[in-house]
C-alpha cells in the first residue's frame, strides 16, 4: 500500500485529509509537529509527504531542506496559507515538488498526490501512445487509429500533457499551472473551452469517448480498454 | 516644566553666547576708543606744554614771573600748572608749592605727581609736565592736568553700565522667551500628536498663516495629514465593502445549506444543495484571494522577477488563450502588431494585467461583437490598446471603475467580483506605465508604456484575423 506522511498542525484538517486518501486506499501516517514529523519521516520512508509550511517545532520548508540534504527524493506537497507568488516560488525552490495554498478542495489535494506519486518516468520515446491515441513529439502530428487529428501548438500542449498522465484525474488550476503556465486567471471556464474543442477532435461522434469531465473537479484522459 | 527647562535649551544657549560676544565686542570697542583718545588728549596737551615752555624759555628773567602769572591767570578750569624754581629748587613764581622731586629737568615731558601751592582742591594731581633749566640757572616748569581722560572714562563706563548691561540682559531675556515659547509650542503639537496617535484622525497641527518655520512646517505635516485621513477613510470604506461583498455569496451558501440539512430526503437533494453550499464559498474565496493578491501587488516593489519581455509576444499568447473562448460566443478577436516590442517588466504580471483586459472585453461584448487589441506608436510611448464592440464604461464611470468591487449597473448579472480593474491598474503603476480608460459606447482601454518606443524597423503588419 501506498504510505503518506501527513504533517500538518491543525487536527480538523488532517482528519479530512485522512479519510479522504483512506478512502482512496492510501495508508496515511498523521503528525502534528515538525520534529515528530521529521522523525518519522526518516522511519517510515513514505511514498509522499504532505507537509504543511507553518508548523510547531520545526517550520515545513526546513522539514523538506533536512530531508533533501540527506538524499532523500520522497516527493513533497506543501500547503500553506500564504499565497502571494513570492511564497510558491520559495517553497518550490527548497524541494517541494508542488504547492497547494490553502483553503483548497480536497480533490485537488488527492489529484495532486496521485499526480505525484505518479511522476510520468523521463522516457527517449518520440511517440507517446495511449490506447487508440498516437502523439508523434518531434512529427508534431496526432493520430487517433489512422484518423489525424489537427492541433493547434497549444491544444498539442494540452493533449501531451494528458497523454503522459493518463487515467489520472487532472484538475483546472494544475492545467492553468501546467499547461498555460497561469498562476492567477480571471476566469477557469478557460480550460473547459479549450478541453471542449480538444475534446470534439479526438472523441469524434460514433467513437468511445476517451476525455472525461469528472464533475467538479477535472478531466481524465482514459485509454479504451 | 518648561519654566526651567529653557536652561538647557538649544534657543536659550545661542542668545547667551550671542549675548556674551556682543558685550565683550562693544566692551573692546569702547576700550578702543578711549584709549586712542586718551593718547590723542596726551599728545596734544604735551605739545602745548613745549610750546608754553619754549615760550616762557625764550622771556627775560623779569618778564618771565608775570609771564606765568598771566598764563596762570587766563587758565580759568585750573588745568594749567606753571613755576619758576632758583637752582636750588625755591620756588619763585607760578602755583607750585616746590620743584617736585622725580621730575628730570631738561628730559621730555613726563607723568609726575605735584602740590599745588595754593592748597585747596583735591589732593596732589598726576600731570604732565617738563622742566627746564634757564640761562641763569633758574628751572622752569610747565604742566599740564589731564583729567579729561579721566571724565572720558567715567563717560565710558557709564554708556556701558546704561547701555551694554540692559541689552545684555535684554538678549538673555529674549532667548529665555523664545526658547520657552518653542518649548511651548513643541508640547503643543506634542499634545495633538499623541491625539492623533490616540485616533482622532480630524485633529490638525497648530496653524497660523504667517511665514515662519513652525506654521511652514505645520502646513507641511497638515497636508500630509489630509492625505492618510482621505487614505484611512478608504481603507476603512474597503473593509466595509469587503464585508458587503463576501456576506452575499456566504449567505448564498449558508441558506443552501440549511435547506439541504431540514428538506433534502435523497442523497441526490444533499448533493445539490451542498453543491450550491460550495459555489457560494468558492465565491468568497475568489473573493479573498483576489483582495490578497491585489495587496500583494501593490505592496511589492520592482523585484528580481523583473526582466525583458516581448510585450508583443504576450500579445499574440492572450489572443491565442482567449480565441476559443471569443469564438464561442461569435466574437471576433483580432489582434495587430506594428512592430515589436520590448519592455522591462515582471511577465507574469504584465500577462496577467492583458489577460484581464482581454476577459473583460470578451465578458461585456454580446454575441457577434468584436475585441480588437492593438500594439501601436504613440506621442508618449508605445500604446496596447483592446477595443469591443460591447456597452463600454460611461463618462462618469472612468474614475470609478477602479474602485474596488465597483460593478456597473449594465453588468450586474454577469460573474466576477469587480476587481479585475483593480489589479490591471496595480500591475500597470508597478511598471510606471498608464492605465487610460476612455468612455464609452463600446470598450476602449489602454496601456500606456510611457517611454517605451517600439523597434524602430517596422515588420511588416501582422494581421490575426480571426471568425
Amino acid at each position: 500500500m501506498t504510505k503518506v506522511l501527513l504533517i500538518e498542525d491543525d487536527g480538523e484538517t488532517a482528519e479530512e485529509i485522512s479519510a479522504e486518501l483512506i478512502d482512496r486506499g492510501f495508508d496515511v501516517e498523521w503528525s502534528s509537529d515538525g520534529i515528530e514529523g521529521l522523525d518519522k519521516a526518516r522511519a517510515m520512508r513514505p511514498d509522499a509527504m504532505i507537509v504543511d509550511r507553518l508548523l510547531p517545532g520545526i517550520d515545513g520548508l526546513t522539514i523538506i531542506d533536512t530531508l533533501r540534504k540527506d538524499q532523500v527524493r520522497t516527493p513533497v506537497l506543501v500547503l500553506s496559507a500564504l499565497g502571494a507568488v513570492n511564497d510558491r516560488v520559495r517553497g518550490l525552490r527548497v524541494g517541494g515538488d508542488d504547492y497547494l495554498t490553502k483553503p483548497f478542495a480536497v480533490v485537488e489535494l488527492v489529484a495532486r498526490i496521485e499526480a505525484l506519486l505518479r511522476r510520468p518516468t523521463e522516457t527517449r520515446e518520440t511517440i507517446l501512445r495511449v490506447g487508440q491515441l498516437e502523439l508523434d513529439l518531434i512529427e508534431r502530428t496526432a493520430k487517433r487509429d489512422e484518423r489525424k487529428i489537427d492541433l493547434l501548438p497549444r491544444e498539442f500542449r494540452l493533449l501531451e500533457y494528458m497523454m503522459r498522465r493518463s487515467d489520472q484525474l487532472l484538475t483546472r488550476a494544475m492545467l492553468l499551472e501546467e499547461v498555460w503556465n497561469y498562476k492567477f486567471i480571471p476566469t477557469t471556464n478557460l480550460v473547459d473551452v479549450h478541453m471542449g474543442r480538444i475534446r470534439h477532435k479526438v472523441d469524434q461522434p460514433g467513437e468511445t469517448p476517451m476525455i472525461h469531465n469528472v464533475r467538479g473537479a477535472g478531466f481524465i484522459l482514459r485509454a479504451l480498454s | 516644566m518648561y519654566q526651567l527647562q529653557f536652561l538647557h535649551s538649544n534657543t536659550f544657549r545661542w542668545a547667551f553666547a550671542v549675548a556674551g560676544l556682543f558685550a565683550t565686542f562693544v566692551v573692546v570697542l569702547f576700550g578702543f576708543i578711549y584709549f586712542n583718545i586718551d593718547d590723542y588728549l596726551v599728545a596734544r596737551s604735551d605739545h602745548m606744554i613745549g610750546t608754553q615752555t619754549d615760550f616762557f624759555v625764550s622771556l627775560p628773567f623779569d618778564r618771565e614771573v608775570s609771564a606765568i602769572e598771566d598764563h596762570l591767570r587766563e587758565d580759568s578750569r585750573g588745568v594749567q600748572f606753571a613755576g619758576l624754581f632758583d637752582p636750588q629748587g625755591k620756588r619763585l613764581a607760578g602755583n607750585l608749592e616746590r620743584l617736585p622731586a622725580e621730575i628730570r629737568v631738561d628730559a621730555p615731558i613726563q607723568a609726575v605727581r605735584v602740590t599745588r601751592s595754593n592748597g585747596g582742591q583735591s589732593g596732589d594731581p598726576l600731570i604732565r609736565a617738563m622742566a627746564r633749566r634757564l640761562e641763569d640757572g633758574n628751572i622752569v616748569l610747565v604742566g599740564r592736568a589731564v583729567d579729561e581722560t579721566l571724565e572720558i572714562s567715567h563717560v565710558v563706563g557709564e554708556a556701558l553700565a546704561f547701555g551694554l548691561m540692559p541689552a545684555f540682559f535684554l538678549c538673555l531675556v529674549a532667548g529665555a522667551w523664545l526658547s520657552v515659547r518653542t518649548q511651548k509650542r513643541v508640547e503643543e503639537v506634542n499634545q495633538r500628536v499623541q491625539r492623533i496617535v490616540a485616533g482622532d484622525l480630524r485633529e490638525r497641527l497648530p496653524y497660523r498663516n504667517i511665514d515662519e518655520p513652525f506654521s511652514r512646517l505645520a502646513a507641511i505635516v497638515n497636508g500630509m495629514l489630509n492625505e492618510m485621513e482621505t487614505m484611512i477613510n478608504a481603507l476603512a470604506g474597503v473593509g466595509n465593502d469587503i464585508a458587503h461583498e463576501l456576506r452575499t455569496p456566504l449567505t448564498r451558501a449558508r441558506l443552501a445549506l440549511e435547506r439541504g440539512r431540514s428538506k433534502a430526503t435523497t442523497l441526490e437533494q444533499l448533493q445539490q444543495s451542498t453543491d450550491k453550499a460550495l459555489g457560494g464559498i468558492d465565491q468568497s474565496l475568489a473573493i479573498v484571494t483576489a483582495l490578497l493578491r491585489l495587496a500583494d501587488i501593490e505592496n511589492s516593489r520592482r523585484s528580481a522577477a523583473f526582466g525583458n519581455v516581448a510585450f508583443d509576444d504576450l500579445l499574440r499568447e492572450v489572443c491565442d488563450i482567449y480565441e476559443p473562448i471569443a469564438e464561442d460566443k461569435q466574437i471576433r478577436l483580432s489582434v495587430a502588431i506594428e512592430a515589436k516590442l520590448e519592455v522591462c517588466g515582471d511577465r507574469d504580471l504584465l500577462f496577467e494585467a492583458i489577460v484581464n483586459i482581454v476577459d473583460n472585453a470578451v465578458k461585456f461584448t454580446p454575441e457577434g461583437g468584436r475585441v480588437d487589441i492593438e500594439l501601436v506608436h504613440g506621442d508618449r510611448g508605445a500604446v496596447m490598446r483592446v477595443r469591443d464592440t460591447g456597452p463600454g464604461i460611461s463618462e462618469q464611470e472612468t474614475e470609478a471603475v477602479l474602485r474596488r468591487f465597483y460593478r456597473s449597473e449594465k453588468v450586474r448579472n454577469t460573474p466576477g467580483v469587480g476587481l479585475g480593474l483593480n489589479l490591471v491598474a496595480a500591475i500597470v503603476k508597478l511598471h510606471e506605465f498608464q492605465l487610460v480608460i476612455h468612455p464609452g459606447p463600446g470598450g476602449r482601454v489602454e496601456i500606456v508604456c510611457t517611454g517605451k518606443q517600439m523597434g524602430l524597423e517596422t515588420k511588416r503588419e501582422e494581421l490575426f484575423l480571426r471568425a
